[in-house]
């Protein structure tokens, strides 16, 4: 760092200090409170006052404290954050993108290789589609192992729920099978009769021989199955609709939540999504957008009118709502009672 | 009452009725036992204290709106006694004071005592005209009620300390062995006023954020990171700005005394005289070369040594 003239830090330090501004205004200097001239008239004193910088400098530095502050800058340039946002989604779905077409050659030189051997490897292991989806995912490279624990976890509770084919459509990922009309959504008779407990032990079994699809099926076939396993995907739109990617972002689907309403902000936490926008509209659908249902945050019989801008939520029990007013709502209760921060 | 005080309370409450109502109803201020005439009065009285007295009405509003009423409220039903008020405080600030202390102090007993004061300020031990005096009366809610407590105990840190300097026995002092030390003595230095008159000008046409900037970094030896915390920027931007002020002060200094008629040698010589001057204290490195530490630097450890 370079130096400076010492008789400058000399005629820093003779500075003639003024009043001092009073605890209130020093705090909200800090917590960056104040408006631009008072703001500005506190910086005059301190820097003139080594007493007050001191006493600034105390809370300042603390380090949860100071963090937290620095959540929002005080001048956001061209990095704001609905630009980063923007930006991020791009940059997420350039590297899906090209994982997904990466992994389809690889794909396509793995089903190529494969041996008439592994097709009867196939046959004389009768089990449910979603068994083949296992199979098919376990193919792929390690970083996919998240995919396939999230296929598996999706087969076993349809096991424990004991839903039959129909019922099961409701979930997402079930629904995406339905409709790829691949090869291996034509399952055998003996695991469409298998009862579901029986269906998730095959697919553990699957999963743990790794078995390689039935040579000679097109790659097509394959992606499809791969990319409908996937988590769905939620994003807003730049005129606030709401839109659903079941191909891990690949296409989007608006859905439509309610009419004339500006969607804002988004919370998904596995199944359970909320949504916020303006004049105070929250909605939330527990079963990854099948249903929707209003939420009317009241406080002591005030409810919340101002647009929403932010929604958190860190389970499906706690959330925290930001309202364009800068007011915190919160609940610990998935949404039944809300308390005003 | 007199006129002048008359004519503001009238501005800073004419025609905001529906804000105050608003505001009361956010407050939560019927909880904690503070009528709407209470609350309006608390509110004129916050805007006395930051606006003059002929704000327009939008800057009045601005300022209701900007309150942190909830804690406000809540701040001063505990300054009036309140007891449920006094509960809510408790629950929700009581950890918090100690560990604000905590890490004010750096030292677990030092941090007791700490918050064990400012509680009892809070409370309000002392009494003023019969009534107990509350410092929580003095919150106005221009942040939130944590931050203030953070300042007020820094302050109260800051203000202890600064007791406890003054308050050094003579015995340490020759523990010390400051009896050997050679006085201090302000360096004769001979500035030519036109050097201090160009830097202060300099220095005054500079935005405060930069001088405050300069002062942490330079006077007050604060890091990179401190300053950017309390500005709440980036440590880069800071390091930055530091290096751009220290390149082009010298600069306008130069600049600035060619103005007051100094050729361009004279002036760097000017700013280099003064420079070796205070750089080089000679005579105040020899005599403390062979001594004892500076008593002043042993002093300013103390308290963070706890003893």
């Amino acid at each position: 760092m370079a130096e400076i003239p010492k008789i400058v830090a000399r005629r820093l330090a003779n500075a003639k200090v003024g009043d001092h501004p009073d605890s209130n205004l020093l705090g909200g200097f800090v917590e960056r409170s104040l408006g631009q001239r008072e703001r500005v008239q506190v910086l005059e004193h301190l820097s003139q006052c080594a007493g007050c910088r001191e006493i600034v400098s105390l809370p300042a530095t603390q380090p949860s404290f100071a963090d937290a502050l620095l959540v929002a800058p005080l001048n956001p340039g061209w990095l704001s954050w609905p630009i980063l946002r923007w930006a991020a989604a791009v940059a997420c779905l350039v590297i899906v993108g090209t994982v997904v077409t990466l992994d389809r050659k690889h794909e396509g030189r793995q089903i190529a290789s494969a041996t008439a051997e592994d097709k009867t490897v196939v046959e004389t292991h009768p089990s449910a589609s979603n068994a083949f989806d296992s199979k098919t995912v376990s193919l792929q490279a390690p970083e996919e192992a998240k995919t396939t624990d999230a296929v598996n976890r999706a087969a076993k509770a349809k096991a424990a729920s004991g839903a039959d084919g129909s019922a099961a459509a409701s979930s997402p990922v079930e629904m995406a099978d339905a409709r790829t009309g691949s090869p291996f959504v034509d399952v055998p008779a003996r695991a469409k009769d298998a009862t579901p407990q029986a269906q998730a032990s095959e697919i553990e079994k699957g999963m743990d021989r790794n078995i390689p699809p039935p040579a000679g099926v097109a790659d097509t076939a394959i992606t499809p199955l791969i990319s409908t396993n996937l988590t769905p995907r939620w994003t807003l739109s730049s005129d606030g609709t709401l839109q659903r990617s079941r191909d891990a972002g690949r296409t989007w689907q608006t859905i439509v939540v309610a009419n004339n309403t500006v969607f804002r902000a988004l919370a998904a936490n596995g199944l359970d999504i909320w949504v916020g926008g303006t004049a105070g509209a929250l909605f939330h659908s527990s079963n990854a957008g099948q249903r929707w249902t209003q939420v009317r945050p009241v406080v002591n019989g005030e409810s919340l009118h101002d647009d929403i801008i932010g929604v958190e939520f860190t389970d499906i029990q706690h959330g925290k709502l930001t309202s364009s007013t800068q007011e915190i709502w919160i609940t610990a209760d998935a949404g039944q009672t809300w308390q005003k921060q | 009452m007199p006129k002048d005080s008359a004519q503001s309370e009238e501005r800073f409450s004419t025609g905001l009725d529906s804000v105050v109502s608003e505001l009361f109803q956010k407050s939560r201020s019927e909880e904690f036992g503070l009528t709407r005439e209470r609350f309006a009065g608390v509110l004129q009285e916050i805007a006395r204290k930051y606006l003059p007295a002929d704000a327009a009405r939008i800057e009045v509003r601005e300022l209701y709106e900007s309150l942190r009423v909830e804690e406000l409220a809540l701040a001063r039903a505990c300054a009036g006694g309140h007891e449920h008020a006094w509960e809510v405080f408790l629950t929700r600030y009581r950890e918090k004071l100690y560990d604000i202390a905590g890490y004010i102090t750096k030292e677990s007993s030092a941090a007791r005592e700490l918050a064990d004061s400012i509680y009892a300020e809070l409370y309000g031990t002392a009494t003023r005209d019969g009534q107990r005096a509350s410092k929580l009366a003095s919150y106005t809610g221009r942040g939130s009620l944590e931050g203030w407590l953070r300042t007020v105990m820094a302050q109260e840190h800051i203000n202890r300390y600064r007791r406890q300097r003054r308050l050094v026995s003579l015995d340490e002092e020759t523990e010390e062995g400051v009896q050997f030390a050679t006085a201090e003595s302000e360096p004769a230095i001979a500035v030519d006023p036109r050097v201090e008159a160009a830097t202060d000008e300099v220095l005054a046409a500079l935005p405060p954020e930069d001088r405050f900037v300069l002062a942490s970094y330079f006077l007050d030896e604060r890091t990179l990171a401190e300053i950017a915390r309390a500005l709440g920027v980036h440590e880069s931007t800071i390091s930055r700005k530091l290096d751009k002020l220290a390149k082009s002060l010298r600069k306008q200094i130069l600049a600035a005394l060619g103005r007051r008629g100094m050729s361009r040698r004279q002036a760097q010589e000017a700013l280099d005289v003064d420079v070796r001057d205070l750089r080089v204290n000679i005579r105040s490195q020899l005599s403390q070369e062979t001594g004892p530490p500076a008593f002043t630097k042993k002093k300013a450890e103390a308290p963070a040594d706890g003893s």
